[in-house]
């Protein structure tokens, strides 16, 4: 899994790039909270990844969660097939704020 | 004519300090007088040269107060000497040297006042010697110290006063007070502006040492070489160095090194030793007897009193075998896979001490498996940097920062401790040097677990067709694997791609459970996947042969339960027709079975 870090009209865009399993999950995570933590609306660029498994759900939770207790925004962006599917399946599409472009998400959050 | 002697009076004459300002006859010249103090000023301002500046100063102040001769005394290095620099008139004494304290120029240096003998030959202590033997007949001196504040750097004198009687007046004596102050300024500037110029050559040369000494160090290299290291200096030039460098043989040999003291003296040994190092450490590959060698030769030459902290070894990334010796060096931290720290003490004397110390074989050697685990090796410039409140590093609080940073790469993480001392806002307290080496675990382990393995067909097992089955060790790299080969099955079986992205999901997943449930994420445990295939489903066995687990904990999670974690059991129930936990088999572990029904409407 690669990852990339931008800053765009006080929002941080952060890219997760290929597959986020168990093996790369506690990176996401860390990625994740770190973002979060800069306390300013966060939009998660998930249109690179490959696959995504219940572990890189679950770091997706966290950080929403996180956000959202401090009154943050947290949203997703572009999300591939693949992720969007594993969303779903985890009822989970409905839960998250999901924008289809950046530039939307951008509007949305800020 | 004769020339005059100015040294060989006595002090006892009558001393009067100037104190007046001129009145009457002498108003007409306080002009004239002014316009002087001006004239030289505006020299001494603007001068390059300040003996040339000098020489013509005491010229014009000798004839403006109508001297027979004049002479600038300054004080040598180290005060005790005063010699004659410039002579004007009719004296010419230059290179004449007198003590600090003799005669009326020694007396108003030490004193830092001004003087006017009026007649010499009234002063029973007055010398003539040198009057008889050159002719000379001095009668009457004038002197004033050259002194900016309290420092006095020397005097000038004036001897006889052309016409009248022959005698200096007070008015005199105060103008020559005030050049003289000028022409002190003007020294004190010149020399102050030659030191910067000596230390701006200092500094420069300071400069060439460091870039030369950079240059010792070796370069960077990509985030995956397992060897990375850092030195800062607390000065300009360092007296830690490391290095390190790859053998023939694919092993890495490395060192770091802390020579003691600071500054120059200390970073001309560095060179040295970094330099035997790095020549030696090419043929002789033994670490013990690589330190006995360079020992040897640092006794040899070594300047008394300064010796060498060494830990030199041999990595293998191939094994993660290490082979140190440590010379009285701090002692190198090693962070095994586990995370427990072990400090590893020198047993032998620092370099450069005593080369009877060194027996046969050499310094003593340690040998440890990095098995995953990273080795830490740094001077006390680490361990006793200031952090934020002042407090020095220590062991503990590297620990601490090496757990802290454990999820960076290592040279990220070897930069991130280092920034913890060497802050903008904190001068370093000594020379800063760590290395950092870091195994990865995985060739050692790929040749235990050869990665995921396909087993072949044995032909038997009946009307349930295997297509796939593989074996591979419970470790989370593993899984990228499996999941491409499952793919490939699943289509091979004719799955949609829908299809076939949930059923790698649901393996996937379940692969993970039996990582960290069953095995409890030990690296080592064995997990059999096995995918069958008839017309219109898949079946997919998954075996381990860990502790068998209570099937009645495992449960899906509620769905409007929204919290990390046990989404895993869900998403395998969601997407597979059937899931089911099979008896135990007999020797252990659990068998679980999941069945895929095949749509073949696409």
């Amino acid at each position: 899994m690669k990852h990339d870090i931008t800053e765009k009209n006080n929002v941080t865009i952060v890219s997760l790039v290929g597959d986020v399993d168990l093996e790369s999950s506690p990176e996401a995570r860390k990625i994740l909270m770190e973002c979060v933590n800069l306390n300013r609306p966060v939009l998660v660029n998930l249109s690179g990844i490959g696959y995504i498994d219940s572990s890189g759900v679950a770091s997706l939770i966290e950080a929403l969660q996180t956000a959202r207790k401090r009154d943050g925004e947290f949203a997703l962006v572009k999300v591939s097939d693949g992720a969007l599917r594993v969303l779903q399946l985890a009822r989970l599409d409905k839960i998250f704020t999901i924008y289809d472009t950046v530039e939307d998400g951008l509007a949305g959050v800020s | 004519m004769p020339k005059a002697s100015i040294s060989g009076h006595s002090v006892a004459m009558v001393k009067q300090a100037a104190k007046k300002i001129p009145t009457g006859g002498d108003v007409e010249n306080f002009s004239d007088h002014l316009e002087l103090l001006a004239l030289m000023g505006r020299d001494f301002a603007a001068s390059m040269d300040i003996e040339e500046t000098l020489n013509k100063g005491l010229a014009r102040i000798t004839r403006h107060l109508n001297a027979v001769g004049g002479a600038l005394f300054l004080l040598d290095e180290t005060g005790e000497k005063l010699c004659c620099t410039s002579c004007s008139g009719d004296t010419e004494i230059t290179g004449l040297t007198l003590g600090g304290d003799e005669g009326i120029v020694g007396y108003c240096v030490q004193n830092n006042i001004a003087e006017i003998v009026r007649d010499v030959t009234k002063d029973p202590n007055f010398q003539q010697a040198v009057d008889k033997q050159t002719g000379f007949v001095t009668k009457s001196i004038l002197c004033a110290p050259m002194s900016v504040h309290d420092q006095c750097i020397g005097a000038i004198e004036l001897v006889n006063k052309v016409g009248g009687d022959g005698l200096f007046s007070e008015a005199d004596l105060q103008l020559l007070q005030a050049l003289s102050s000028s022409a002190a300024l003007a020294i004190i500037n010149a020399r102050m502006a030659e030191a910067l110029v000596e230390q701006e050559r200092v500094k420069r040369e300071l400069e060439l040492a460091a870039e030369i000494q950079r240059s010792l160090l070796p370069d960077k290299r990509s985030e995956s070489f397992p060897v990375h290291g850092v030195n800062l200096p607390a000065r300009m030039v360092s007296g830690d160095f490391y290095d390190f460098f790859p053998l023939d043989d694919g092993r890495i040999c490395f060192n770091l090194a802390d020579v003691s003291g600071k500054g120059m003296n200390a970073a001309l040994l560095m060179a040295k030793t970094a330099s035997l190092f790095r020549c030696l450490g090419k043929t002789i590959h033994e670490p013990g007897l690589l330190l006995a060698k360079i020992n040897a030769e640092i006794c040899e030459t070594a300047t008394r009193g300064m010796f060498v902290t060494m830990v030199g070894g041999v990595y293998d990334p191939k094994t993660g075998h290490v082979r140190l010796a440590n010379a009285g060096h701090e002692p190198p931290l090693f962070h095994d896979a586990n995370g427990a720290f072990t400090a590893l003490p020198a047993e032998a004397p620092p370099l450069g001490i005593s080369p009877l110390l060194v027996e046969d074989g050499g310094f003593p050697e340690t040998e440890l498996d990095l098995k995953g685990g990273t080795l830490y090796v740094f001077t006390d410039g680490l361990t006793e940097g200031y952090v934020e409140d002042g407090s020095e590093l220590q062991v503990d609080g590297l620990k601490k920062l090496i757990e802290e940073n454990a999820a960076l790469s290592a040279p990220k993480r070897l930069d991130a401790i280092i920034a913890r001392i060497n802050r903008d806002d904190q001068a370093l307290r000594d020379d800063l040097t760590a290395l950092i080496i870091e195994d990865s675990a995985q060739p050692e382990m790929l040749a235990l677990h050869p990665g995921v393995e396909i087993i072949p067909s044995d032909g038997a097992g009946g009307e349930k067709q295997l297509k796939l089955k593989l074996k591979f060790p419970s470790q989370p790299n593993r899984l990228k694997l499996v999941r491409s080969l499952v793919s490939a099955t699943a289509e091979l079986c004719g799955c949609g791609q829908e299809a076939s992205q949930d059923i790698v999901l649901a393996i996937d997943e379940a692969c993970q459970n039996v990582i960290r449930h069953a095995y409890k994420d030990e690296p080592n445990g064995e997990i059999i996947l096995e995918i069958r295939h008839n017309e219109d489903e898949m079946i997919i066995l998954l075996r381990d042969f860990a502790k068998t687990v209570d099937t009645a904990v495992i449960r899906p999670r509620e769905l409007d339960d929204v919290r990390p974690g046990g989404l895993g059991t869900h998403f395998i129930r969601e997407v597979m027709d059937e899931v089911a936990f099979m008896p135990p088999p007999e020797d252990g572990g659990n068998l679980l079975k999941m069945v895929k029904r095949i749509s073949h409407e696409t």
